[in-house]
C-alpha cells in the first residue's frame, strides 16, 4: 500500500500566530521545570490546582465559615470583633413557634412567612417551569419553519440580567404599564396588578419562568435530540400512538436530562431574589417576600439590622441547597452508570 | 400472503429525485435482496415500501391493495433496522411485547408469541435483560424477534448484519436463510454486500442512482449481467474490463483489437458494426495462465499467494487485470506471462455499457 505523506499542519497565517505562543511557552518553560524538579510530578498537579482552590477558599469556603460564626453572635454591630457570642440563640429564635403552620405564632414571624411563600413559590414555579420547558422543547424539536429563530427567541431572556428582567416586567405590569395601556385600548379598566397579593405572586412565578425557561428548554432539547430517530420509526411501524410513544419512549429516555433540570430548577427557585426584588420588592405586604430577600433585609436593609439572625437563616437555607445539590450529584452519577451500560 | 407490487414508483426529496420509475413485483414467500452502492436509493425504496416514506408518484400495492396512503402500521409489514432500534430502557421481553400491546392483544397471547419467538431465536435466557446488556449478535436476534412476533405479511430488513463482525455475520446469514425457509414469509433485504445478496436471495434487485439496473436470480446476474455496472458489481473480486475495437465481423463472430493491439476472436450473436468500440468482461476466476488460442500477453505487477489459490495483479497494455488461479505459482512482479481466455465466458458490452448477446 502506498504510504501517505503527512500534510503540512498549518498555513502561513497559522504559523505567524504560533510565534508569540511559542515565545510565551519558552518563557514559562524554565520556571515550570524548576517547580517540577522541586515538588515532583504529583506536586505539579497541586501547583496547577492552587489558583482555583485559593479563589474557592477565599470567596466560598471562608465566607461560609465566617457566616457560621456570625450566626453564633448577637447585636447590630457589623464587625465580628464587636459582636457578642450567643451560641445557638439565633437558631432557637428562628424555630421559636407554637404552631409552625401559623407564622403569626412564631417569634420571627417574617422568617416563617418567607419560608411559606418560598415553599409555595418553589412548588408552583418548579412544576410550571418543567411543564413549559418540556412542552417548548418538544415543539422546538419538531420540523418547524424558522426553527433556529424560535430557539433563539426562547433562549433570549436567559441572556438578560435578572435586574433587567425585573425592570422590563415592572414597566409592563405597573399601574401605568404596557399591559394596562393595552387593556385600556380594548376598553378595559386598568388594574394594579402588582398591588394585588395573588397577581403579584403569580407575576413573580411567571416572570421567573419567562427569564429562565430557555436554559432548561435547551437542556431538554439536547436530550430529545439524543434519542435516535429510528426508535420512533420502529414505534411507527408497530402502530404506536403519539401519546404512547411520548410516555413509553420519549419520557423514559429523557429522564436523565429531566432529573437534572428538576434539581437545577429547584435549587434556583429556593434562591429566588433579584428579579422579584426589583419587580415587587416583596410586596404587597409580605405576599412575595421570599427567603433570600428576608435574609438580605434582616442582615443589611432594616434599621434594626440583625446580621446574626440573617446568618442563621442563610445557614439553614444553605443546608437545604446542599441536600438538593447532593441529590443532583447522585442522580448525575446514576445516569452516568446507566449510560455506560448502554 | 405477502405479494408486493410497485408500479412506476418515484420518490423525491425536494429537488433531488431519489427513485425513478421503479417497477417491481415481489411474489409471496420470496426472498428479495436490494443491492447497490451507497446512495443508490435501496434504503429509500425499502422505507417507501414500509410506509416510513411516502412515494412521490406511482403505485404501491400489497396483496392487491394499493397502500400509498395507508399508514406504516396498517400495512402488515415488520421492519428490522440497521441499528436494531431496540428501546434501551425496556427489557428484551418488553421490547418484543411493545408492538403487540398497541393492538390490545390479550396478555397470554402476547406471552405465547414472545415465548415462541424466543425459542426460535434462542434468546430465552436474555428475556429479562436490557439491550445494553446484550452482545451485537444477541441484539440483532431481538430485533428480528420483534418483527417475528407481529407475524407480518412481509419482513423488511435494512442492512441487518452490517453492525456485526465478519464471523458473526457469516453465521447469522445462514440463520436468516434458515429462518426464511422456516417461516416461508416474504422478505425484502437491503445490503451493499454482494456476498449477502448472492447467498440469501431468491432474486436480486441491483439498483444504481435510483434506477433498477437488473432483476434476476443470483446466478442469472452472475452469468448474464445486463450491463457493465451489474457485471462489475456482482462477483468477487469484480470482473475485469478490457477496452477494444471491432475490426471485422465475420458470421457469428467479431474480431476485436484490444488497446495494446492484440487481436481476439469473439463469438457474438448481436448486430455489431465494424469500428465500434466494445468492452470485454472476464471474471478473474475464468482466466487461465499460459498461451492458447485466445491469449494475451501481460506483465505481473503483484502476486498474492493465498495457498489454495493465487491472485495475480497483471497489466495488459496499460489496463489492469486481476487473475484468480487455483494452486500455487512461482511468479514475481515484473515477469511476463500469457493469459488465456480460450475457456473463459467472455461478456461483451457496447459503448453504452449494455450487454451484447453471444452466439449460441
Amino acid at each position: 500500500m502506498k504510504a501517505e505523506t503527512p500534510k503540512s499542519t498549518g498555513s502561513g497565517f497559522g504559523e505567524a500566530i504560533m510565534v508569540p505562543v511559542r515565545l510565551a511557552m519558552g518563557l514559562v518553560d524554565a520556571p515550570l521545570r524548576w517547580v517540577q524538579r522541586k515538588f515532583g510530578l504529583g506536586g505539579m498537579a497541586a501547583f496547577f490546582l492552587l489558583p482555583n482552590m485559593l479563589i474557592f477558599g477565599i470567596f466560598v469556603l471562608l465566607p461560609f465559615f465566617i457566616n457560621f460564626a456570625y450566626s453564633m453572635t448577637g447585636g447590630t454591630a457589623l464587625f465580628l470583633d464587636d459582636r457578642t457570642f450567643v451560641g445557638t440563640d439565633q437558631y432557637t429564635r428562628l424555630f421559636d413557634c407554637s404552631n409552625y403552620l401559623d407564622p403569626n405564632s412564631c417569634t420571627e414571624d417574617t422568617f416563617w412567612t418567607a419560608v411559606g411563600n418560598t415553599a409555595w413559590f418553589v412548588v408552583l414555579q418548579v412544576t410550571l417551569m418543567i411543564l413549559f420547558s418540556l412542552v417548548t422543547a418538544l415543539i422546538l424539536n419538531r420540523e418547524l419553519t424558522a426553527r433556529s429563530f424560535w430557539r433563539a427567541v426562547f433562549f433570549f431572556p436567559v441572556l438578560l440580567s435578572p435586574v433587567v428582567v425585573g425592570l422590563i416586567w415592572k414597566w409592563i405590569l405597573q399601574r401605568q404599564g404596557l399591559l394596562n395601556f393595552g387593556l385600556y385600548g380594548f376598553g378595559f379598566q386598568p388594574y394594579t396588578w402588582l398591588n394585588d397579593r395573588n397577581w403579584a405572586f403569580a407575576a413573580t412565578v411567571g416572570v421567573s419562568i419567562w427569564a429562565h425557561m430557555g436554559f432548561y428548554t435547551l437542556i431538554l432539547l439536547a436530550g430529545l435530540q439524543a434519542i435516535p430517530k429510528d426508535l420512533y420509526e420502529a414505534a411507527e411501524m408497530d402502530g404506536t400512538r403519539p401519546a404512547r410513544a411520548f410516555w413509553r419512549i420519549t419520557l423514559p429516555l429523557l429522564m436523565p436530562n429531566l432529573l437534572v433540570v428538576i434539581v437545577l430548577v429547584l435549587i434556583r427557585a429556593v434562591q429566588i431574589f433579584d428579579e422579584v426584588y426589583v419587580l415587587t420588592g416583596g410586596g404587597p405586604g409580605t405576599s412575595t417576600l421570599y427567603l433570600t430577600q428576608y435574609i438580605y433585609e434582616t442582615g443589611f436593609a432594616t434599621q434594626l439590622r440583625n446580621p446574626g439572625l440573617a446568618a442563621a437563616a442563610s445557614i439553614l437555607m444553605g443546608g437545604v441547597l446542599i441536600v438538593l445539590t447532593l441529590i443532583q450529584l447522585g442522580l448525575g452519577r446514576s445516569s452516568e452508570k446507566k449510560g455506560s451500560r448502554k | 400472503m405477502g405479494h408486493i407490487k410497485l408500479t412506476n414508483v418515484t420518490k423525491s426529496f425536494g429537488a433531488v429525485d431519489v427513485l425513478h420509475d421503479i417497477n417491481l413485483e415481489i411474489k409471496d414467500g420470496e426472498f428479495v435482496v436490494f443491492v447497490g452502492p451507497s446512495g443508490c436509493g435501496k434504503s429509500t425504496l425499502l422505507r417507501t415500501i414500509a410506509g416510513l416514506e411516502k412515494p412521490t408518484g406511482g403505485e404501491l400495492a400489497i396483496d392487491g391493495k394499493v397502500v400509498n396512503t395507508v399508514p406504516a402500521a396498517d400495512r402488515g409489514l415488520a421492519m428490522v433496522f440497521q441499528s436494531y432500534a431496540l428501546y434501551p430502557h425496556m427489557s428484551v421481553r418488553q421490547n418484543l411485547a411493545f408492538g403487540l400491546e398497541n393492538t390490545r392483544m390479550p396478555k397470554d397471547e402476547i406471552a405465547a408469541r414472545i415465548a415462541e419467538a424466543a425459542r426460535m431465536l434462542e434468546i430465552e435466557p436474555y428475556l429479562d435483560r436490557r439491550p445494553g446488556q446484550l452482545s451485537g449478535g444477541q441484539r440483532q436476534r431481538v430485533a428480528i424477534g420483534r418483527a417475528i412476533v407481529r407475524r407480518p405479511v412481509a419482513f423488511l430488513l435494512d442492512e441487518p448484519l452490517s453492525n456485526l463482525d465478519a464471523e458473526l455475520r457469516g453465521s447469522t446469514r445462514a440463520e436468516l436463510a434458515a429462518l426464511h425457509a422456516r417461516l416461508s414469509a416474504t422478505m425484502i433485504y437491503v445490503t451493499h454486500d454482494q456476498v449477502e445478496a448472492m447467498t440469501l436471495a431468491d432474486r436480486i434487485v441491483v439498483l444504481r442512482a435510483g434506477r433498477i439496473e437488473q432483476v434476476g436470480t443470483p446466478l442469472e446476474l452472475y452469468n448474464r449481467p445486463a450491463n457493465r455496472f451489474v457485471a462489475g458489481f456482482i462477483g468477487s473480486p469484480h470482473m475485469n474490463f478490457l477496452e477494444g475495437t471491432v475490426e471485422a465481423v465475420p458470421s457469428q463472430k467479431a474480431i476485436a483489437t484490444l488497446a495494446g493491439g492484440h487481436r481476439l476472436e469473439l463469438p457474438i450473436g448481436a448486430d455489431i458494426e465494424t469500428g465500434s468500440r466494445i468492452t470485454l468482461g472476464v471474471r478473474p476466476q475464468h482466466i487461465a495462465l499460459g498461451a492458447g488460442d485466445n491469449s494475451i500477453p501481460a506483465k505481473v505487477r503483484l502476486v498474492e499467494a493465498l495457498g489454495s489459490e493465487t491472485v495475480l495483479h497483471a497489466d495488459v497494455a496499460g489496463q489492469k487485470v486481476l487473475v484468480v488461479a487455483p494452486g500455487q505459482y512461482d511468479l514475481s512482479p515484473g515477469a511476463d506471462i500469457d493469459l488465456s481466455l480460450s475457456a473463459a465466458p467472455i461478456h461483451l458490452f457496447n459503448e453504452r455499457g449494455l450487454r451484447l448477446e453471444r452466439a449460441v
